[in-house]
């Protein structure tokens, strides 16, 4: 019985996962690279999905690539960590929010539609300052 | 002369840009994939900068205004991310006759073109929203716009389409590709647009 009791604690959270559905999906990879979500990393290979909240990370001499939803594209050179700290995407209820986090690294990014029906929307922040966009293809580079 | 002139003004302000230092934290602007430019704002703890022009950049903190960034520098410090940029997303519109989920003839002529380009890339990750104009009532628009996605949907797997990750939504009457009043046929609002990630 308390077993049965434990496995149904266990079990809940996982439910919790399984809702939670994926803003968008690595579609590169060259080298070492993982998405970590709810403090579980995972290699990441073509079509691992990413989501509110995954951390992505690659280890030196790699590189990584993922598309959003909203069609937002984002790539990342070696020794590099982003997390998607929010991402809300749905038009049809005008709830739009995009937002990340580039703690170390280099990143690629061209804007989706988040960025083209609200602007203020997206936002990157770094250790030095913070990124407004305003539609557009960009790189940034924080250094160590 | 004052070309050269020019020349040595912006290699000064990429150094100071970047001051010799590999480890810099800054942006960089570049051209839209349409050819056209966009803007970032920079909010860092040293101020406030705007980046307009292409092929700029300044640092994060806010410190520096925006200047030109050398070729030799983007592609050494951002080269490895460039090179593994994702095919860019692709979409593509399918119209309908009035008032149910027949397809143009037009359209239904493209869905091999999409299915081709959808194949072409690692793991498909597919939308599919449904609409209609603005003929009938609104909550039967909702129903008649699902049901039009719904149509392509099971038409691209029937030929074969293996997607990654799909997603069938409507938005009824509510987003129209040409604004008109209620009550009123307009070809072009009676679509389903596929995003092909």
């Amino acid at each position: 019985m308390k077993n049965k009791i434990m496995a149904l604690m266990l079990s809940a959270p996982m439910l919790v996962l399984a809702a939670d559905s994926p803003v968008g999906f690595v579609k590169t990879v060259n080298g070492e690279a993982s998405v970590s979500h709810q403090g579980k990393a995972v290699r990441a290979e073509v079509g691992t999905p990413v989501f509110a909240g995954s951390v992505l990370r690659t280890a030196a001499q790699a590189s990584l690539g993922v598309t959003f939803k909203d069609e937002t594209v984002m790539s990342f050179g070696p020794n590099t960590e982003l997390t998607v700290t929010e991402y809300l995407y749905a038009p049809g209820q005008g709830k739009l929010k995009m937002g990340s986090k580039l703690t170390r690294g280099s990143l690629n990014y061209v804007s989706g539609v988040i960025a083209k029906l609200q602007p203020d929307a997206v936002s990157i922040e770094t250790p030095t300052g913070t990124i407004g966009v305003r539609g557009t293809h960009f790189l940034v580079n924080v250094g160590e | 002369m004052r070309r050269i002139h020019a020349k040595l003004l912006a290699a000064f302000l990429s150094i100071g840009l970047l001051g010799g230092c590999a480890s810099k934290s800054y942006v960089v602007l570049l051209d839209n994939p349409d050819g056209s430019t966009g803007a970032v704002v920079i909010k860092g703890s040293k101020g406030e900068q705007v980046v307009d022009q292409s092929g700029h950049g300044a640092a994060l903190d806010g410190s520096t205004r925006a200047a030109p960034v050398a070729a030799e520098t983007i592609q050494r410090d951002f080269g490895s991310a460039m090179a593994a940029r994702p095919i860019l997303p692709e979409r593509f519109l399918l119209y309908f006759e009035s008032g149910g989920a027949r397809l143009t003839e037009a359209s239904a002529a493209l869905l091999p073109k999409i299915i081709a380009a959808a194949n072409r890339r690692p793991a498909v990750d597919v939308s599919i929203i449904g609409h209609t104009d603005t003929i009938g009532k609104a909550e039967v628009n909702e129903a008649l716009a699902l049901q039009r996605a719904q149509v392509i949907a099971d038409l691209i797997k029937a030929r074969g389409l293996k997607v990654h990750a799909l997603s069938v939504e409507s938005h009824g009457e509510r987003n129209l590709l040409v604004a008109t009043g209620d009550e009123v046929s307009e070809p072009r609002n009676r679509r389903v647009e596929i995003s092909l990630r």
